[in-house]
Order: C-alpha cells, then structure tokens, then sequence
C-alpha cells in the first residue's frame, strides 16, 4: 500500500516531467545560443527535484507542524526581498538571483500557505481533543486566517502576479470549505469578495484589464494583446487528432506561439501529440490529484488530510487555470503548467509537495 | 453531502471541461485551425503570366505586354510603415500621401501584401529591390502588362483591358474568375478573354512569425495567355487608318473569297493604353465624349444604307424578273408617287438597269421598286445579310434594321404606302444597315454568288481556324443577274458620268457603289462600297464617312486608300 502511492505518483509525475522536457526541447532547440541548453537545465532541475521528493517522502510531515511559523516567515521575507532585489523579466518583479539561478518566491509561498493553512485549521481543543475549527466564530474562522494569507497574496499581486496571488485565494477558499467552518462564513466570504470585484478594476494594471478584455474577445488586438491567445487556440486545433508530431508543427517551430515552453507548453505539447496525447496528458494530470484525494481521505491526523487536500488541490488548481486559458477558456495569466512548464522553482516545490504527500501516506501507515 | 465529496466532483467536471475543450479545438474546429495555422506560416507569391498577345495576320504583332512593376508591403511586421512609405516616395518620387491612401485602400489583412505603388519602371524597382535589404517587408513584383506598340491602331478591333466589373463578375465566376481580374472590354479581348486570359502562378514559401522566409514549399510556373492570330493585315489596316484620320466614319476591308476582314477601323478612336495607365482624368473623357469613341462603327452602329441599297432592288427586280436587261425608265429629274413628287439627283434621260447602277438614277430604282413591292425588297435585302446580325465574332454587333409593310402595321398600327416603298427602294426611310453588312453585301457579285460570314480571328494559341469559320453560302442568283449587276458596279468608275469615275484614274479596275444618305441633321453620310481588282476581286473595301459629305468624298477616301495599297505592292 505504501509502495503503491508513493511510486504512483512518481512514475505520473516523471512521465508528464519528461513530456515536458521534451516539449521544452522542440521549441527551442532550434533557436541559438543560450536557448539551445535550456532543456538541460530543465533536466537538472527536474534531478534535484526528484532528489527532493525522495528526501521529503521519507521525512516526516509532522515535523512541518512545528516549522510552520519559521516556514510562513521565510515566504513573507522572500517576497519582500523580490521587491528589493527581485530582478526583473517581462514586466514583471518576480524573481530572485541566486548563484546560478532565478528562484520565484510566490512558487515557495504557495505552498507555504498551504502548510500555514493546514496547520491553523487543525488545532484541537485542549479540553476534549475535537477540532476547533467547529467553533470557530467569524473572527477566527474567516477575518484572522484571511489576514495570514491576505498579506503574502498582496505581495504577490504587487509583483506583479495576478495569477498566483488568485490561487492562494482559491485555496484559502478550499481549504475553508473542507474544514468545519461553517458554510455561512464561507458564503460571506464569497459575497463580500464578488461584490468589490467591479471597484477592484481600477487597481488592475493596464495590460491585465486588456488581457480581460482580449479573454472575452480576442479579436479586439490580434497583434496586441489578443496574440497569444489566438496563436495558442490555433496550435492547439491544428494539432487535430494525432497531433503533428514531436519536432514538427509551425505553430511552435515557427515561433507563432509566444511563450512556448513556459506558460503555453500545452499549445506547443497539443500541436505535437494532437488530441489524442493532450487527453492522456490531462488524465495523468487527474491521476495524480486523485491519488492524492485518495492519501488525503485515507488520513487521520487532520493536519495530513489538510495538508495532502492542499497539495492535490494547488495542483489542481493550476493545471486547470494553465490549460484553460492555453484553451481560451480563462483569461491569460501568468501561471505555469505544474511539471511541464519550463522554470526551476516551480519543478522544485511541485516535487517538493508530491514528496510531502507521498509522505503523508507513508507516515500514516507506520502510526 | 459530504464536503470532500463535492469537491471531487467539482475536480472531476473540470477536468471534463478540459476535455470538452479540448475536443471543440481539435476535432469540431480542427480544420478550421489547421487552416489558420497554415496560413499563419505560408505565403502565397503570385506571379503573373502574361496575357497573350495578338498578332496580324503574317504574324506582325499589334498588341503585346511589357514588363512593369508593383511595390507592396507586407503589414504583418512592421510596425513603422510611415516611414517605409516616405523612403519609398522619396526614390519613387510620389507623394507619401498618395501611398500611405493607396495603402489604406488596398488594405486586406495584415498576412496579404498591400499593393502602395503599381507599374513603376524597371530602374526605380531596382533602387526599391535595394531598400529592400533594410526593409524584408517590401516585395517587388514584376507584373506583365498590355503594350500596344502601334497606339490607336485597330483599337475597336482589339478591345482593351481592364479591372472586371460587378456584371461581368457574377457571369464568369464560374470559370475561376476573380475580383479585381483584369479582363478584356470590347473587341477580341472581351470576345476571346478566355485564351487571352493568363493562369496566376506562385511560390508557396514558409515563414515565420517574423515574416523570415524559412523554405520554399512548392512552386508553380504561371502560364501566359494564348496567342490569338486575327485576319488583319497590319499594312492594310495602317492606310485605312490613316485615310480616315479625322473623319467619322468606318472603313472595311475583305476578303470576297474568304470572309477575312483585312482592315477593320473607326474613328473617332481611342488608346488602349490608357486603361493600362489607369488615369481616370483620361478614362472618364472617352465614357463622356459624345462622339463614342469606344463605339465600334463598323459593327455597333447603323445607318441609311441610301444609294448602296440599290444592289438589293436590282437583284430583286432581275431575279423576280420584273426588270431585265432592256428595261428603261426616262428619268425627267423626278416622278409622281400618288400624289407625291420623288426628284432624283439629277435629270438622266432614259436609263436601263446598268446606266441607272452606274449614274445612280433614283428615278430608276423607285419605279422599280413600287414595281417589285416593299415586301421583296425586304425579303431581298435579308438574303442579302441587311436586316440580321451576321454572327460576327466581335462583341456589341447591331443587326441594323429593314422595314416592312408587315412590321409597320404590327408595330406602328399603320399603313404602308408607296411613297414608303419608293423611299426604302433607294435606302432611305426607317431602313438602317452597318458598314460590315454594306461589305458584307456586295460579295456575291465579287466572288460570283457567295454570301459570307466575316470573320477576323485567324487562329488561337496557333491553332489555325479558318477552315472552320470560312463559310460560304450560295445565294442562288441566277449568273445573269450577278454579271449585270457587277458589270453595273463596274461602270460606276468606268463611266465617265459614274458617280465613282473619280476611281477611274487608279491602275486598278475597281467596281462600287456609292451612297449619298440624307439624315435629319447635318451633313449626309457617304458611303462607298465595292471591291477590286475588278477582274479578279481581291478585296471588297467599304468606306463610310458619318456626315461625311456626299458619295464622293467616300470614293476619294477610296482612291487614296488604293493607291497607298498599289505603291506598297499590296494588291
């Protein structure tokens, strides 16, 4: 049972790691200097990551609980040093220099959160070992957690990163909605989030309220802000059923498509493996979030279900959002493909959280 | 239910949205996206063949093409088109207005090339090509256009050419034409624009997402028009064109053997050129002169036939034999018709059927005329060919117009009369025929008793047709009306008071009739008809001078043009 989870999800993560790597390799092997190497470097970071998830599996999750603050601070600390230090790519502040590498501290942050979230809403009573959350008023169950992920989201959106700070919300949402607090405060939420959305516009940034507007129509700026959106849609459809196979396609080896190895690698993968393969790649995808619903629901200790339902979650979350709006069925955010996506600290933390999940389960058997 | 079971499915219907997503992208619109990619990374270069060319009948070309050249940008990437625009107006020496309009108006997409300049010459398309380094947007290509080498020469017979319009769009889609094709207007270039008609070809090259060629994908040879070889003799056609230079009026010339129109012209005339040159100023002057200059006389338009009319009451009255040979009227200088008085031109004394075709003897022909009746006149005259379209190949024919008493009442609700009859038997009254059918006419007694149907295309793309379109028709004369009549042509030059003696000085035996028409206003037309050498016919001319004057000034306009074609060694 142990072994069954554990190399699950690693062969899944592996084979769509690997699919990724050769995606990233099609669309830029063919482009000079500095772009010829980058599947290497996705390589490399795919080993450390594998690295990682075999230290992580074989630690104990438990000992998170107790990290828990020190770990919510390093997040914050990191994404005030982005705004200091933090170099900048496409507009955006979103990276730290290290020796030889960018490290993308809102990647940290996500899961950070996660592990800060589980930990809060798994406290038990002291009288009668039950779980808090139950009683939870509004303050507690709502306001002061929402505080704690309201100030790394904020951080976040500043970068600016539209797409990840809305994760944190959406799983701050989730996790709400799988603890005991009550459904009324969750419904609050909602309402008091959706109802400021139409003031919020205002705060957007220019080229974010165009990417809303091109999500709705691209047409609006086919050469602007409408580009990738269409390009993608276009590599995605011309894939047709077989897809056009590895190293062929014009979208992505003709560079049409923008972004090709980062945020839009599905385009680049469905022109190249057609329906077919995109159908098998999304249900690796499902496999692997439903092993961990599986750990999460086989769990007893709250602080693991939290934990490994956040993980399955996030990934989740992000493959969803990526893939649509690969589709033009989300508007386009910055947001990569968890595994597949070309970018060091994203490979890192995804292992890194599917070690600490496999570990779930591990750790739940030897109890 | 339980929460994390809601959860599930909601993880569950999204993934299932992905899927349905990705099943409208790549199987329900699939075709559809392949097709934008494909056209996100190919360009289709066109390359124009030429159209072909037209030639006379040695070969001779009248009408051929030239190499001229178009400028275009490519939109897609470029992002600062005005100033590529002012570069090139600075070597073209074209406003940058002017461009930057032409731009606006030729737009399409941003993935076709915009047409900013067309037909520049080959030096400036150099110094462009040169730019182009800079610049990998610009395109120049080289477009093949209409030349006409001789200008105005034979112009109503050519046509000319230009953008296809909205009429001729919906007629001929069906035969793979498209918007802004240039096809042919009038004459052989509308009539054969199908041979014409050149096939686009191209280059099929990949780019990418900068416009950078990356490889040529396929390539296919444009394919120049047919040739098209017409009748005309190029010499020919050049005296008759100059002998009518200035003048209204239309002059053919045939072959009697053959039906091969030799020389076919009009004036006024008009360039071809300047539908090529696109300039509008000149463009909207010929639609708008009154005169019709793109009106093709010789075919287009009908007139009273007058004196040349009387080879039909001749061939009627001796074939009906109401008249032969010894038959004499006394010309007193008029005749009583009812109550009404016909004068003739002048007073002729007792005529028979040759003085009265040689002097033209009105008095003559209305007597016999009222002998015959209007009816076979009428019928006479459409044996003859007046009356109908001769199925000629050039577009717009008019078929010209012969009345009868028949057509009066079922049409006009009136009665016909013998003033009427004495009117249609000397041409005149409601009677209308082109110059081609006057030509056309007289053949019979040039070639002995044949009908022919003109034509002026020789052979397409060296396929030579004229077995095909030569064809006679007897017209079943007896042989004595036919050598009476011709004999009577004959002596209208040889006889000293002939209307055509002027002809008589020429070293060619030459016959014909001459026609003075009266019209309601101005000068009368003149007309001559006839064909020479008299012995053995070689060609059948008819000269026709709108308010030109009296049948003189046609016969001079005769003389000239055979005296040109016996210094030249033609006949």
């Amino acid at each position: 049972m142990i072994r069954n989870s554990f190399f699950n999800v690693l062969i899944l993560a592996l084979i769509i790691a690997i699919l990724g790597v050769l995606s990233i390799y099609s669309s830029t092997y063919q482009k000079e200097g500095v772009w010829q190497d980058i599947y290497m470097r996705q390589v490399l970071w795919l080993s450390i990551g594998l690295i990682c998830f075999f230290i992580i599996s074989g630690f104990n999750y438990r000992k998170l609980w107790d990290a828990n603050y020190f770990i919510y601070a390093a997040a914050l600390f990191f994404l005030s040093l982005v705004f200091i230090l933090g170099i900048v790519r496409l507009g955006a502040q979103r990276w730290l220099k290290f020796a030889w590498f960018n490290f993308q501290p809102s990647e940290f942050a996500k899961l950070a959160i996660i592990i800060f979230l589980a930990r809060y809403f798994s406290r038990k009573s002291v009288n009668d070992t039950s779980l808090l959350s139950g009683k939870f008023g509004i303050f507690q169950g709502l306001i002061l957690p929402f505080i704690f992920v309201a100030v790394p989201m904020f951080l976040i959106i500043q970068q600016p990163d539209l797409g990840s700070g809305l994760i944190l919300l959406l799983i701050f949402v989730c996790l709400l909605y799988l603890t005991n607090v009550r459904l009324k405060y969750i419904f609050t939420f909602l309402v008091f989030l959706i109802l400021p959305l139409p003031f919020f516009w205002h705060f957007l940034r220019d080229y974010q309220k165009q990417r809303l507007l091109v999500f709705l129509n691209p047409n609006i700026d086919p050469l602007g802000a409408g580009y990738t959106i269409i390009q993608s849609r276009i590599a995605i459809g011309s894939g047709g059923f077989f897809g056009r196979g590895w190293l062929s396609g014009s979208q992505s080896q003709l560079y049409f498509l923008p972004e090709s190895h980062t945020d839009f690698i599905f385009a680049t993968f469905s022109e190249q493996w057609g329906f077919l393969g995109s159908c098998l790649l999304i249900l690796m995808y499902y496999l692997i979030i439903r092993q961990g619903f599986k750990i999460a629901q086989r769990t007893q200790d709250t602080f693991g279900r939290l934990l490994a339902y956040g993980i399955s979650l996030l990934l989740a979350i992000q493959v969803f959002i990526n893939i649509a709006m690969n589709m033009g069925l989300a508007p386009v955010v910055g947001l990569p493909l968890p595994l597949m996506s070309y970018g060091g600290s994203s490979v890192l933390i995804t292992f890194i959280a599917l070690g600490i999940l496999v570990n779930i389960d591990r750790t739940r058997n030897v109890f | 239910m339980e929460r994390k079971r809601i959860l599930n499915l909601i993880i569950i219907l999204i993934f299932a949205a992905l899927l349905a997503g990705l099943f409208n992208l790549d199987i329900l619109q699939g075709k559809k996206f392949r097709k934008q990619s494909d056209s996100n990374c190919i360009r289709l270069i066109s390359q124009l063949g030429a159209r072909g060319n037209i030639l006379d009948r040695n070969g001779e070309i009248i009408v051929d093409n030239k190499l001229f050249y178009d400028v275009m940008i490519l939109p897609q990437e470029l992002d600062h088109i005005d100033l590529v625009l002012s570069k090139i107006s600075r070597i073209l020496g074209v406003g940058a207005e002017e461009l930057k309009a032409a731009f606006k108006r030729n737009f399409i997409s941003i993935s076709v090339p915009v047409t900013v300049a067309s037909n520049i010459e080959l030096k400036k398309a150099i110094v462009i090509e040169e730019y182009k380094a800079e610049e990998p947007s610009i395109i120049v290509r080289s477009k093949p256009l209409r030349h006409y080498p001789y200008g105005t020469l034979g112009c109503h017979v050519i046509g000319y050419v230009n953008e296809i319009d909205r009429w001729r769009l919906t007629k001929l889609e069906d035969y793979g034409y498209k918007t802004k094709d240039i096809v042919g207007f009038g004459g052989v270039e509308e009539k054969y624009d199908y041979y014409l008609r050149q096939e686009e070809g191209g280059l099929s090259v990949e780019v990418n997402h900068r416009g950078k060629f990356m490889r040529v994908l396929g390539f296919q040879a444009p394919k120049n028009g047919k040739d098209i070889q017409l009748t005309l003799d190029l010499k020919i056609q050049k005296i008759a064109e100059e002998a009518l230079l200035g003048r209204k009026g239309s002059i053919i010339l045939m072959d009697p053997q053959s039906g091969e129109i030799l020389a076919l012209t009009n004036y006024p005339n008009f360039n071809p050129a300047v539908f090529v040159n696109e300039s509008p100023a000149l463009i909207t002057k010929l639609f708008n002169n009154p005169d019709a200059p793109l009106i093709n006389r010789a075919i287009g338009s009908s007139y009273p036939p007058a004196s040349i009319f009387k080879i039909v009451d001749s061939s009627a009255g001796l074939e009906l034999n109401k008249i032969n040979l010894s038959t004499t009227f006394l010309c007193k200088g008029s005749t009583m018709v009812g109550s009404r008085r016909f004068a003739c031109w002048d007073t002729h004394g007792p005529e028979n059927i040759s003085q009265a075709i040689a002097h033209s003897c009105d008095v003559f022909f209305y007597k016999t005329g009222l002998l015959l009746g209007a009816q076979n006149i009428h019928d006479y005259a459409l044996k003859l060919g007046l009356g109908r379209s001769l199925g000629f190949e050039l577009p717009y024919e008019t078929s010209g117009f012969i009345p009868s008493p028949l057509w009066r009442k079922i049409n006009k609700f009136q009665g016909w009369f013998d003033g009427d009859t004495a009117n249609l038997s000397i041409g005149q009254g409601e009677c209308l025929v082109t110059p081609l059918q006057a030509a056309n006419m007289i053949a019979p007694f040039a070639n002995g008793g044949y009908l022919l149907s003109p034509y002026i295309v020789k052979a397409v793309g060296g396929l030579d047709l004229s077995a095909k379109k030569k064809k006679l028709t007897a017209i079943n004369f007896k042989k004595s009306t036919i050598d009476t009549i011709s004999k009577g042509l004959r002596r209208v030059v040889s006889d000293t008071a002939g209307t055509g003696n002027v002809l008589s000085s020429l070293p060619i035996a030459v016959a014909g009739k001459t026609g003075t028409a009266q019209v309601s206003r101005g000068a009368t037309h003149a007309w001559f008809v006839g064909f020479f050498p008299f012995d053995k016919p070689k060609f059948i001319i008819c000269v026709f001078l709108e308010n030109g004057g009296p049948g003189h000034a046609a016969a001079v306009t005769v003389k000239k043009i055979i005296e040109s074609m016996n210094n030249q060694g033609l006949i």
